[in-house]
């Protein structure tokens, strides 16, 4: 087992699913799927039905369409095998896909199990509060939820703080804390346990169009539809089957014309041998497989055409935070400037940092406390000033008027110069000296004054390089958004080893390299999770949201990550790839099988035209050819089963490579393997 | 006040009671394009027979106008899904 193939299958964790009794829903399945109102939706397997119910008719009245020269009741046993073996290839059809739909089905019943009708507590507009069944709530209303009960519905908190245990969704046990406020932190989902304390929250959906409703529907197929590359292979298939089904049935005057008559059942047999039942038979398998690998790494993907386009994205424009960096930003050094001492820009920098709740202002915090630094105001006497990405700098203003300010280097500056501040070239020298090492430099300043530089460390998260290297071999280009400056920005993605990046980065330069790229005809793939993100990705061929992030993100993206791990989006790629990779390769072991079964059955019906020597297999009867290929012809859907939901093993090379591999592997083994699986069939079965 | 009920109840007539069974029939499209088929193989068949000489039983005729009409049908279906696959 490769690196790459074990660390895709650490980050696997999809919450509980009952596999019980997968088999014999499946089983059920595909006799329902038997119905011709579902079999009518895949034509080539359609064709294969109504030859079933014709043959069973000759087998009933082998004369039933002309007088046939054999004797009636060995005609009748062929005939009747016939229809066994054709009755088999449709139900195999049907098996494929009732178990590749079965995985779903169980995860949407493990997931209706958390959402049971629970009680909720409905703050009424006078204070007090209302208990009601949860599916009668409503938008807008105000629920209260305590320590120990179930989130009734989807919802942003309002007010409280709590930790929330949401392994019911992403299988994550460990806790999560939410409160109000903030992006990522503020949305609940129903079905959740509040373990601590207890949330005020405000509904945001309605009974049945909850997050997890909308999973159930998602997971279960209810909602699939064909995906473009599926539809044009259907168109693909359809052709195919439209020019045997011609050719077969004009065959009939011409076996007569050449002296050599020949029956319905035969000719039935030789259509479904020519036409491609492989594939036809196994297409929604693949692509509800496909999608099932997505939901195994706890990917909520809203379509097949999400995960399909995956596999042909050639651009990822990835955030560098959390991404590709490790994301948790330590502060690891303070350099003063302008003849300030270490032990006042610690003073400033943790008055900027008093109401900075994020790990990087909380570590700017402990280190300032570290080198002596308190406080010498009353927190409660102080305005804090937000983070905005905007203003890119935050702080406090003091009650006598003095305001302290922090963040990126040439927002200080304009705020210094906009105090009437004097800027010396010692705060670009410190500038330069954190950027070149990879760090983010951030100004503090009092006023006019600029204090010095914090060295905030970022670290590239371990095998990323290779994943981008497998990526750049596989023809996807890789962009890295950050809002650092070029100088860290070029040191980072040199280290990681993306192809370009996008410096000092504004929520608007999403969407606009999504569009640049675009504009090139390339399909781009993205992460976000916050409410700035939800254009770029919606413009994005795929959107990936985190489920931490807010609703408005998770709306536009086609694609929610329950682990709100943006490096997946790596992995989604490959998934992708592995699911046109798969579909490509059986389409093209099924279109060679053809050449094997056509030399089978052809020199059986036109023997009599001294044809003989197109038998290259030597199979022994006419009989036995007929039954031999058609046996193959059933056996060969049941043996790809799992090939077909587990998919081709991934390899990341590029595209002429994996043909040409494809080509010998699954090209030249389609027409080898029929030959062989063939004649071994025509030695085993009893047949004169 | 409880309302009486009418001492004469409308009989319908058997247009009016054969109306919605129509109707019925009408919304359902299977029967009527069976129906349609069997008389086409009225003309069918005989040609049929007619091509292949006596060697060809009027049932296996028939047998066989069907099957040439199923062959066509499933061909016009193929066609339906060539140029509307988004329907399947």
């Amino acid at each position: 087992m490769n690196r790459t193939t074990k660390r895709r299958r650490d980050r696997k964790h999809t919450p509980k699913v009952e596999m019980a009794g997968l088999y014999q829903r499946a089983i059920q399945d595909a006799f329902h799927k038997l119905d011709p109102r579902i079999a009518v939706r895949n034509p080539v397997m359609f064709l294969v039905w109504v030859g079933t119910v014709v043959t069973a008719l000759v087998t009933l009245d082998p004369n039933l369409f002309g007088t046939v020269a054999a004797p009636p009741n060995p005609q009748r046993v062929l005939n009747g095998s016939i229809t066994v073996i054709l009755f088999f290839t449709v139900w195999f059809a049907n098996f494929a896909e009732a178990v590749a739909e079965g995985r779903g089905k169980a995860q949407a019943d493990s997931l209706r199990a958390t959402r049971s009708d629970t009680m909720a507590r409905k703050v009424l507009p006078d204070g007090s509060t209302q208990s009601l069944p949860s599916t009668a709530l409503r938008r807008g209303e105000q629920v209260k939820v305590m320590a120990g009960e179930m989130v009734p519905a989807d919802g942003e908190v309002v007010a409280g703080l709590a930790s929330v245990d949401e392994s019911a969704i992403t299988g994550e046990s460990a806790p999560v804390l939410k409160q109000p406020g903030t992006d990522i932190a503020s949305s609940v989902t129903g079905g959740t346990r509040v373990i601590s304390d207890e949330l005020l929250i405000r509904v945001t959906a309605d009974p049945g169009q909850g997050f997890i409703d909308r999973m159930i529907a998602l997971v279960e197929g209810a909602e699939r539809r064909k995906t473009p590359n599926e539809i044009a292979l259907t168109v693909l298939l359809t052709v195919l089957t439209q020019v045997f089904l011609i050719v077969v049935a004009t065959m009939l005057p011409l076996a007569t014309y050449v002296k050599t008559p020949t029956t319905i059942a035969i000719l039935i047999s030789l259509l479904v041998a020519l036409i491609p039942t492989t594939i036809g038979g196994l297409l929604s398998a693949i692509g509800i497989a496909g999608m099932d690998r997505v939901a195994q790494f706890n990917v909520i993907a809203t379509s097949g055409r999400a995960v399909e386009a995956c596999g042909d994205v050639n651009t990822l424009v990835l955030d560098k935070t959390g991404t590709i960096t490790l994301g948790n930003r330590l502060a690891e050094e303070f350099i003063p400037v302008d003849g300030h001492g270490l032990g006042d820009l610690a003073q400033v920098a943790l008055a900027s940092s008093i109401f900075d709740e994020t790990p990087e202002g909380r570590s700017i915090g402990q280190l300032a406390e570290r080198l002596g630094a308190t406080l010498e105001f009353n927190r409660a006497t102080v305005e804090g000033v937000e983070f905005s990405a905007r203003t890119r700098m935050s702080g406090i203003d003091l009650a006598d008027g003095r305001q302290i300010r922090k963040g990126a280097v040439d927002a200080i500056k304009g705020f210094v110069r906009s105090r009437g501040g004097h800027l010396t070239p010692e705060l670009d020298t410190a500038y330069e000296k954190v950027s070149k090492l990879g760090g983010t430099p951030l100004a503090v300043c009092q006023d006019g004054e600029v204090y010095g530089v914090i060295y905030l460390k970022d670290r590239v998260k371990p095998g990323i390089k290779e994943r981008f290297d497998q990526l750049r071999r596989m023809g996807v280009r890789t962009i890295m958004l950050t809002g650092d400056n070029r100088i860290t920005a070029a040191v980072i993605a040199q280290e990681a080893g993306v192809d370009d990046f996008i410096a000092e980065a504004t929520p608007e330069d999403k969407i606009e390299v999504i569009r640049r790229e675009q504009s090139q005809g390339k399909l781009v793939a993205m992460t976000g999770d916050g409410t700035n993100d939800a254009p770029a990705l919606a413009q994005a061929n795929v959107g990936l949201a985190m489920n931490s992030g807010t609703q408005a993100a998770k709306e536009a993206a086609n694609m929610v990550d329950l682990d709100s791990d943006p490096t997946k989006l790596i992995d989604l790629v490959t998934i992708g790839k592995q699911l046109l990779i798969t579909r490509g390769a059986l389409t093209t072991f099924s279109i060679a099988n053809d050449i094997a079964k056509y030399f089978a059955i052809i020199p059986t019906i036109f023997s009599a035209a001294g044809i003989g020597a197109l038998n290259v297999m030597g199979l022994k009867s006419p009989q036995s050819a007929i039954l031999s290929a058609l046996i193959y012809n059933a056996l060969i859907i049941p043996t790809l089963i799992p090939l077909a939901l587990k998919g081709v093993q991934f390899r990341p090379l590029t595209a002429d490579q994996l043909l040409r591999r494809n080509i010998l592997i699954y090209g030249l083994g389609g027409v080898m393997a029929p030959f062989l699986a063939i004649k071994l069939i025509d030695w085993v079965i009893p047949i004169p | 006040m409880v309302n009486p009920l009418p001492l004469v109840q409308s009989v319908p007539s058997p247009g009016e009671a054969a109306a919605p069974l129509w109707r019925r029939l009408y919304r359902r499209k299977g029967p009527p394009s069976l129906f349609l088929l069997l008389c086409l193989n009225l003309i069918i068949a005989p040609a049929v027979q007619g091509a292949t000489g006596p060697q060809l039983l009027r049932t296996q005729a028939y047998a066989l106008g069907i099957l040439g009409l199923v062959t066509i049908l499933l061909s016009g279906y193929l066609f339906v899904v060539m140029f509307q696959p988004e329907r399947f």
